[in-house]
């Protein structure tokens, strides 16, 4: 067990701008860590996760964004979290391992016995009180946290190969074309300091190549890739691999959910594992409703407290509270008309959804508006481009119309039916 | 006056445009505005006097018979049935009923086409045919695209027919024959008993003898035959039944444009209706249900919070909650869309259920197992 001077730093890696494209329209209105997952921002996900740590000292955001974009939102979860939380912003791509190099000299002002490195980007149960447990058993410079995929889709990601009695990492290849194995790298790693002690290695030889290169001029034309920068580290390829088989690395493997959010439709699916989670972690999260006082709710499903799901109008005898659920999160001051019905979506700020509309597979953008009887649906495919229905900030659906697998960019109108269509 | 006049309605065969609702009944006792197609017609002949219908089939004729007595006691007329046994064309089946047609009264006798709907201003025509002295009336309309049809062409003043042109490539007119006629007994001496066609065959002979003689349909006309027809026709009759019987037209908050509501049926809270839409008898509507431009036939129940429109919902089936069924999605006969469903276009035999969307326009056919509606 560490001791109560073993204190713990945790970065975040959250991007930055250029980097979530693949996040649009969604990413044209707030910063990817920002958009909530089961109600709650993306990034708050994994630094709740760190105040479960023992001894948590700092949490650090690191990114590309403006300062700007992250100063509301790191003060307000350092209040709500009591734990410090501060964002650094990369003034140039310094590579995985090389922003955290970047910024050593403030993490390290804590004297931090260990340091953990996540990816925001990331949705997964984050057990890391057990991976630092584990990590000090080992006692290597990192402990990656790993988890079993489908041989298929294996090489998307960095695969590894650990020995089953040590859980010491033996090797390690990003994206491979054949297959190497099953168990891949989750984008969660615990360090001791060491690490910057690895990282500044791989920096010098680098320089020292380019001395040499500077020298041969052959040389210089032969390069057919460009060489980078002596400061950028890439910490799978300049890491990780160099280092597996040398009783440096070990691995932690999780049993529980991981998906990587690259994409909106992803966004649901991950709002949905979330929603789930906090039916065994935090139930009192979850909306509950038998239809009667208030809307009828089926599974998991959060609703902002300052959110609005009621009957509107005069003249109804029977009060027909929408339907909500499952896998449903609404948004600070959405207002949910009578006989609504929402399946699987996410339902942003300020939406307005009118008397027995239905929305399913879907995400509503912010201040959006759907009509009376209209329809928002996606196929529910979270990996498709069209699978889910996207619809951006401020889109008015007018009563009746049907929106089927389809893109719909900010600020539009829909007066007609559209279906498996990018509407810009 | 005319008390003793006859009249034909060409029924035809299966009705396969009209497919599924044909596969549960045959198409002249499918409703139309919440009264068999057939029913309209014969109701029109009632009204100016004619005292026997006879009724060109060539299929189901038990069926149709059995429906028919009901309607003779009601309405004090006479119906038979005259079957071909093998296809007889537009005009061959006249030849088959001719007994039936003729008597020493020397009437003229009317021949309808059982798909068409209009305003039937038979007594109108009985004039007309009277002042011009020809053999034969027909009654034409005017429609936007001739070309698809058979094009009549007449002398503007006096109607007389002067020839027929089959689908015409240039425009020769505007008006198209409107499948209602009004023939003189000696018709029939024209017409021999095999396959012919009374467009082809039979009506140019008479016209270019200068005896047949045409007017303009006054009001609406549709061929109803087929779904989309049968839709477009539904605005039509309502609209027209705005204009000569707008009490029989439901009203209220929750109405919108032309809407006929049977008085069995149920309307829930909350619900908006029409424009366009016929509610068959026993029909349920709860609340919060939306219906526009669609026909909804006898015991169907629409649950809460579901929209249709464009669309025809057959006998006895259902529709879930939440459930979204447009663009000329026709159900046929206990048909149940499960809850949350949405169809675009399906077209869905008997005895089915939906538990899946279904996106794009297509047939769902028979399932094995026809009686187990669980799988």
């Amino acid at each position: 067990m560490g001791s109560s001077d073993e204190r713990v730093v945790a970065v975040i890696m959250v991007g930055g701008p250029t980097k979530g494209t693949r996040f649009r329209p969604l990413s044209l209105n707030i910063p990817k860590p920002l958009f909530p997952l089961a109600g709650q921002p993306m990034v708050h996900h994994p630094i709740s996760a760190c105040k479960r740590i023992p001894n948590l000292a700092q949490i650090y955001l690191v990114g590309f964004y403006e300062e700007r974009e992250f100063a509301l939102y790191v003060s307000s979860i350092s209040n709500e979290l009591k734990v410090p939380v501060r964002y650094l912003r990369e003034d140039k791509p310094h590579g995985s391992a090389g922003g955290l190099y970047n910024f050593r000299d403030l993490i390290m002002e804590d004297n931090p016995s260990h340091i953990f490195l996540l990816n925001c980007d990331v949705c997964c149960s984050f057990p890391l009180p057990e991976m630092l447990v584990a990590h000090r058993r080992y006692g290597g410079i990192g402990t990656i946290l790993v988890i079993k995929v489908s041989p298929e889709s294996a090489n998307e990601f960095g695969e590894l190969v650990a020995d089953p009695s040590t859980n010491e990492l033996l090797h390690y290849t990003e994206k491979p074309e054949t297959f190497v194995s099953d168990r891949i790298n989750c984008g969660v790693y615990v360090f001791t300091p060491d690490i910057f002690t690895a990282i500044q290695g791989v920096s010098s030889q680098r320089k020292e190549r380019a001395n040499l290169r500077r020298m041969s001029s052959f040389e210089a034309l032969q390069s057919a890739t460009r060489s980078l920068p002596t400061d950028f580290v890439r910490l799978d390829q300049d890491i990780l691999s160099p280092l597996a088989g040398k009783k440096q690395l070990y691995t932690y493997e999780t049993m529980d959910f991981w998906e990587q959010i690259k994409t909106p439709g992803m966004s649901l699916k991950c709002s949905a594992l979330y929603l789930a989670q906090f039916r065994f972690t935090s139930p009192y999260l979850l909306a509950t409703g038998d239809g009667t006082k208030t809307a009828a709710v089926i599974g998991d499903v959060f609703v902002h407290p300052s959110a609005k799901v009621h009957p509107t109008a005069k003249n109804l005898l029977t009060l027909n509270y929408a339907q909500i659920g499952p896998n449903v999160s609404i948004s600070a001051n959405a207002r949910i008309g009578p006989g609504v019905r929402l399946i699987s979506c996410i339902v942003l700020d300020d939406v307005e959804v009118k008397e027995n509309a239905v929305v399913i597979h879907a995400i509503v953008g912010w201040k959006s508006a759907i009509g009376r009887w209209s329809r928002v649906q996606g196929e529910g495919d979270y990996n498709a481009k069209l699978g889910i229905t996207i619809l951006g900030e401020a889109v008015t659906v007018e009563d009746e119309v049907v929106v089927v697998n389809s893109i719909v960019l900010p600020n539009k109108t829909l007066n007609v039916s559209v279906q498996q269509e990018i509407i810009l | 006056e005319h008390f003793r006049m006859k009249a034909l309605i060409l029924v035809g065969g299966f009705g396969t445009r009209l497919r599924p609702l044909t596969l549960s009944v045959p198409k002249p006792l499918v409703e139309f505005a919440n009264k068999p197609m057939i029913l309209h017609q014969i109701e029109a002949l009632k009204a100016i006097g004619v005292s026997e219908v006879v009724l060109a089939i060539n299929y189901q004729p038990e069926v149709m018979l059995n429906f028919l007595k009901d309607f003779e006691t009601k309405l004090g007329i006479t119906i038979t049935c005259s079957q071909e046994t093998e296809p007889l064309g537009t005009a061959g089946p006249l030849a088959l009923a001719r007994d039936k047609l003729i008597d020493d009264s020397g009437e003229p006798f009317f021949v309808l086409n059982s798909d068409v709907i209009s305003e039937y201003p038979l007594k109108q025509m009985i004039e007309f045919h009277k002042s011009h002295g020809g053999e034969a009336s027909i009654m034409v309309t005017k429609v936007d695209e001739p070309s698809k049809y058979g094009v009549v062409v007449t002398e503007e003043s006096t109607g007389k027919v002067e020839r027929f042109v089959e689908k015409p490539k240039l425009f020769v007119g505007n008006k198209i024959n409107a499948g209602i006629y009004l023939l003189n007994p000696s018709v029939l001496d024209r017409i021999e008993l095999r396959p012919t066609s009374i467009e082809k065959e039979v009506f140019p002979k008479i016209a270019a003898e200068k005896m047949l003689f045409a007017m303009v349909l006054p009001g609406f006309w549709m061929d109803i035959g087929q779904p989309k027809d049968y839709i477009t026709g539904l605005r039509l009759y309502l609209d027209s039944l705005r204009k000569n019987a707008s009490s029989k037209l439901a009203t209220g908050t929750h109405v919108v444009g032309n809407v006929l509501v049977d008085e069995s049926a149920k309307i829930g809270e909350g619900c908006l209706i029409g424009p366009d839409v016929a509610i068959g008898p026993g029909c349920v509507i709860e609340s919060g249900v939306r219906l526009s431009r669609c026909t909804v036939m006898r015991g169907v129940r629409i649950k809460k919070h579901a929209c249709v429109s464009g669309s025809i919902i057959g006998w006895h089936s259902t529709v879930g909650q939440w459930a979204r069924v447009e663009n000329m999605t026709i159900l046929g006969e206990d048909v149940h869309v499960c809850d949350e469903i949405y169809s675009n276009g399906g077209v869905v035999l008997p005895h089915k259920e939906i538990k899946s969307s279904i996106l794009k326009p297509e047939i769902q056919k028979f399932q094995l197992k026809l009686n187990n509606k669980k799988e």
